[in-house]
């Protein structure tokens, strides 16, 4: 694992990376400054350029995206209490104040450092924790493998929002979808229903973009009427940050960090959530809670260290077992099987100098983040006042170029529009699309550990599973019950958010 | 996680009300049921190979399994649904929002054949004018300039750093064709 390591710090000091990150970094806080464009859209529609790169440069180029956006959305909160992703909701509270008592620029570069701070740490922890928990997963067979995939899918939908039922409903659905085209173990085809584009199965790029971005934008041009903000607000005024004031929030920063860290670990909860328990923590613990909500640094430093500290975590579960900690790593998965790389024991096992040249990557990419984010903050504090009626059907423009580069088939753009539509009728009906996905990209894998597993029993398998497999057993028996800690932790933090927010 | 919440809450006055969450769950149902029958019909039938031993693991296994928990959750859904407090946003829509749904519906289902046919730059420049207009603007030449600039660039960029294709026409002349020579 340490030679992994080393070689795969070779592989990450190449200019090419490095380009590729600052790129994905810079499109990342361009889109996350832009209100009602999220990340998780922004990642979807930048998917395709992904595919045809080398895998290290298209998959640090999507986690640029992915760092960059969370943190491009403190800027418009800042600076006129609109927040551009959900994870810069907390930022609100402190950022306009702070602006309006001509202290913007401290504000922003605040959320900058602290961002980068909180980045940084949890991706070194990241990189520390996966040795051990990659270690371990090599030592799984089919039926352990089989085991936690099961675990987590159900942990997935009980975390995920809204009605556990409408989320274990969305997961069998997902199952469901990945069952057409051809079964794993005999190649068999099934439930093409005749139709030829479909008996490879559905693809996988326009499904993703097609959940992820399209409802969005369906959710933006529901009103006309754009929101027109004068540029003289967003002009970015008031004295750099000093170090003492810095100095000040660095116990907060490694408060959050380590908040943000540990939920970043929880399947479904993420960066929202985080800011909030940051935030919440940060105001306990003050000397002068009352100053908080006022225009306080430390409220800022607190909210974007913590949403900023989930980055690096929700990785180790996807890159050790393959499986995504939420609908952000959703992206990253697709973009791993893109490169003809399966995440999870055997990645660690055939290409761990990779994988490691992918994590120092993301550890080098915050030092990119920091310099593109301090020369770029007045650029990005601009970008709100483009024209939603511009930026809307060239996004569309993009996710359509996106889907068709991917095989040239038209119908792949046909595929695109429907899970569009289905995404936005989910979102609408209050049906988290992320089980679905989640069983869509699983659910081959699951089936082929089940299968195999089932092949190894010889027609005897719950002796198979409580003598010859306990661990799998094991799994299995307390997967009811961790799936009730999991959903009720869920349920109390999504509670705890709501009482703040 | 999704910013929005919905918790599930209790009846109310202990009255079951149907809902379009009842509605969904019946469907649900109905879908399991129908995908059961359909099962034996969409699987192909595994190849016998003399001499070489079946694993014998039915291809239908696995979605049986499937279609049951299908089954069992829409069965849970339905009996839940009475309980859950959600309001259904798609009835909440006001006529604008279902009409600017629908027309990008509709210019999207255009924007594909226009694509495939007329190519991506010019295919895309209608698309944009057009939704662009749609949506309020009425800067024409600044649309104009935008609609065609950009898909230009974008071609520009897929073909020659990610060396991929989009419909060509009608920006398909040498100069970029050969773009080793620009």
């Amino acid at each position: 694992m340490f030679e992994s390591f080393l070689a795969g710090f070779e592989l990450a000091l190449r200019l090419d990376t490095m380009l590729f990150i600052g790129g994905g970094l810079f499109l990342g806080m361009f889109v996350g400054a832009l209100p009602g464009f999220t990340t998780l859209m922004a990642m979807a529609i930048l998917l395709p350029i992904s595919f045809f790169l080398d895998p290290l440069l298209g998959i640090p180029f999507l986690i640029g995206v992915y760092k960059g956006g969370i943190y491009g959305g403190s800027i418009p909160a800042i600076l006129v209490s609109m927040p551009g992703t959900g994870a810069a909701v907390a930022t609100t509270f402190d950022g306009p104040a702070l602006t309006k008592k001509g202290q913007g620029r401290k504000a922003l570069e605040m959320a900058l450092y602290a961002s980068v701070a909180g980045d940084l740490s949890s991706d070194i922890i990241t990189i520390a924790a996966i040795g051990p928990i990659a270690a371990v997963a090599l030592l799984l067979g089919p039926p352990e493998l089989a085991a936690i995939l099961f675990l987590a899918l159900i942990v997935i939908s009980a975390t995920s929002s809204g009605v556990f039922v409408k989320g274990l409903l969305m997961l069998a659905a997902g199952l469901f979808l990945a069952m057409i085209g051809q079964d794993p173990i005999g190649a068999l085809s099934r439930f093409s229903f005749g139709i030829t584009e479909i008996e490879a199965g559905i693809p996988l790029l326009p499904m993703l973009i097609g959940v992820f971005a399209l409802p969005e934008i369906f959710v933006n041009i529901e009103k006309k009427a754009s929101e027109i903000i004068k540029s003289e607000d967003l002009k970015v005024s008031g004295e750099p940050l000093r170090w003492h004031e810095f100095k000040a929030c660095i116990r907060t920063i490694i408060r959050s960090t380590m908040i943000g860290t540990s939920i970043g670990l929880i399947p479904g909860v993420g960066q929202v959530v985080a800011a909030f328990m940051g935030y919440a923590a940060a105001k306990s613990s003050s000397p002068t809670p009352e100053e908080f909500g006022k225009g306080k640094l430390e409220g800022v430093a607190a909210a974007e260290a913590a949403n900023n500290a989930v980055n690096g975590p929700t990785l180790v579960p996807l890159l050790t077992l393959g499986i995504p900690g939420d609908n952000l790593t959703v992206i990253l998965v697709g973009a791993f099987i893109a490169q003809g790389l399966r995440p999870g024991p055997q990645l660690m096992e055939q290409q761990g100098p990779l994988v490691f040249a992918i994590l120092i990557a993301m550890v080098i990419a915050n030092i990119l983040f920091l310099v593109i984010g301090k020369v770029c903050i007045p650029f990005f504090a601009k970008v709100v006042t483009i024209r939603k009626s511009f930026l809307l059907p060239l996004t569309l423009v993009f996710a359509f170029a996106g889907t068709w580069v991917f095989r040239a088939q038209p119908s792949d753009l046909a595929i695109l529009v429907i899970f569009g539509a289905i995404g936005y009728i989910c979102k609408k009906l209050h049906f988290d699309v992320t089980p679905m996905a989640m069983g869509f990209i699983l659910g081959p894998t699951l089936e082929y550990s089940y299968g195999q597993s089932v092949i190894l029993a010889q027609g005897e398998l719950l002796n198979f599973l409580f003598i010859e497999r306990p661990i799998t057993a094991v799994i299995l028996i307390l997967t009811p019950l961790a799936t009730f800690m999991m959903w009720r932790r869920s349920k109390r933090l999504q509670a705890q958010f709501i009482t703040e927010k | 996680m999704a910013e929005t919440q919905d918790t599930a809450a209790g009846p109310e006055s202990g009255t079951r009300q149907w809902n379009f969450n009842t509605v969904a769950a019946v469907l649900f149902i109905i879908l399991a049921v129908a995908l059961f029958f359909i099962i034996p019909h969409q699987i192909d039938k595994p190849m016998i190979m003399l001499g070489i031993s079946q694993t014998n693991l039915p291809p239908e296994l696995f979605p049986q399994v499937v279609t049951a928990c299908f089954f069992g959750l829409g069965v849970w859904y339905l009996f839940k649904s009475f309980s859950i407090k959600q309001s259904n946003d798609l009835l909440k829509l006001d006529r604008e929002a279902w009409t600017n749904v629908i027309v990008t519906l509709v210019m999207m289902g255009i924007y594909v054949p226009l694509m495939v046919n007329l190519g991506f730059v010019v295919g895309s420049a209608i698309m944009v004018m057009a939704m662009s207009t749609y949506f309020g603007n009425r800067n024409y030449w600044l649309a104009g300039l935008i609609s065609v600039a950009i898909p230009m660039l974008m071609f520009y960029v897929f073909r020659t750093v990610l060396v991929t294709e989009l419909p060509p026409f009608p920006i398909d002349i040498y100069p970029l064709t050969h773009w080793s020579l620009l």
